[in-house]
């Protein structure tokens, strides 16, 4: 257990140490032209990060034991399905989160 | 109230001042980011419970979420807390979860230059999900662009604070079966990376993720994998791009039979669009013809794709 000046002290360290992380690049090319390189990356980041904060959100899925992530995979398909179909993103969240707090607590998939 | 008047003498149709102005875009801001509140809600409360559960005082999760403000990397001093780890163990476990955040930062340069005094606390408040609305939304016509990137940003931030008093204060009161409902964030990165989907032509981003994303899964612990696939994705997206600038001489001294090419496929692109016009008139709704137009265009952009990779 810290004491209220310790916890202070580590809270505004982990503070620092994450706003940096965040204005690295502001930093860095705050005063100096960015090169050419980067402009495609730039383009090309966001659709890339996103689909990887997709996986990442799968990582603590257990592929190898039942029920092999099938809930969290047969959502996403809803999810993709729906948003292709209507692009009502707030039709496409919602239908998908109750569907798979459905799913989830009452174990629908258990008989794999 | 000068202006106010001079804007409603300007635009006879425009009815509305600026107040009433800010205030419709606060509330689009609001729609935008309801699915991050019902995502930040239960995972902040589910930090305050934890931080609460490690015999802190709630004001600490007001605190941390103020000041701090990174979703996992709070989780992670929590964990570090417990432990009983040292100050420079903080730091440095801080910076590696966190540095993913240094790429979002690199894709959002232009964006947020010129946005004016917002800008560092738009940087402050840049997690996971905000980062993730702030590329996908458009900013409402004619509206403050500086304006409504702050009001997603603090409104994310807002309930993300909430979320975590909650949890510390009443968590151990409350019993609530939020199982599963943090699947909102996860169905709500899906929704915006088909978003990216529509409104980017590149396609190879979403390649390249499923190629770091599944390679990182498996050689990398579920802590690492984030900041392992992004490094990993960029550093394809780069040796993709430098392959691409090497060919490209080539294909400048093929570029006459290129347009004669696409001279070609316009005639053909331009009678299948009217073919899919007739087609879609027939369908009931806009929206129908809007999707049908839409993946036409796709299926020529590969088209174009294709004949400019035989060249």
């Amino acid at each position: 257990m810290l004491d209220t000046l310790q916890m202070l002290v580590t809270i505004a360290v982990i503070a620092l140490a994450t706003f940096a992380t965040r204005a690295l690049p502001f930093l860095f090319f705050g005063s100096r032209e960015p090169p050419t390189m980067l402009a495609v990356i730039e383009k090309n980041l966001p659709p890339m990060i996103l689909l990887l904060l997709v996986i990442y959100c799968l990582k603590d899925v257990q592929w190898l034991t039942a029920p092999y992530g099938t809930p969290e995979l047969f959502t996403i398909g809803v999810v993709a399905g729906l948003h292709f179909w209507k692009r009502n993103a707030m039709l496409s969240i919602f239908t998908g989160t109750v569907l798979y707090m459905v799913l989830v607590q009452f174990n629908v998939f258990s008989f794999l | 109230m000068q202006q106010k008047i001079d804007n409603m003498a300007r635009n006879g149709e425009e009815k509305k001042g600026a107040g009433d102005q800010n205030k419709d875009l606060f509330i689009t801001a609001f729609k935008t980011t309801i699915p991050v509140l019902l995502g930040y809600i239960p995972l902040g409360m589910a930090f305050g419970f934890l931080l609460d559960g490690a015999g802190y005082h709630w004001i600490y999760a007001f605190i941390m979420s103020l000041f701090v403000y990174a979703g996992s990397g709070q989780f992670l001093a929590v964990a570090l807390l417990s432990a009983g780890a040292g100050l420079t163990e903080f730091a440095i476990a801080t910076l590696l979860l966190n540095f993913r955040h240094a790429f979002y930062g690199l894709s959002l340069l232009e964006k947020f230059s010129g946005i004016g005094r917002v800008k560092p606390y738009l940087i402050f408040a840049l997690t996971d999900e905000t980062y993730a609305l702030l590329t996908t939304t458009d900013v409402p016509q004619g509206s403050s662009k500086s304006k409504f990137y702050f009001y997603i940003a603090a409104l994310d931030h807002l309930y993300w604070i909430a979320g975590s008093v909650l949890g510390a204060a009443l968590g151990s009161i409350l019993d609530l079966n939020l199982d599963g409902m943090s699947f909102v964030l996860t169905a709500l990165f899906v929704v915006l990376t088909i978003e990216q989907y529509f409104s980017s032509k590149a396609r190879f981003p979403f390649i390249a993720a499923v190629g770091a994303g599944a390679l990182s899964l498996i050689l990398f612990s579920s802590d690492n994998m984030l900041l392992a696939s992004i490094i990993l994705g960029t550093l394809i997206l780069i040796g993709k791009e430098k392959s691409m600038q090497r060919t490209q001489r080539e294909q400048e001294m093929q570029k006459i039979q290129i347009t004669e090419k696409n001279q070609k496929v316009q005639r053909t692109e331009k009678s299948q669009k009217t073919e899919v016009m007739e087609k879609s008139q027939e369908m009931k709704g806009v929206s129908q013809i809007q999707n049908e137009i839409r993946s036409i265009n796709t299926s020529i952009q590969s088209v174009e794709g294709k004949i400019e990779e035989e060249n």
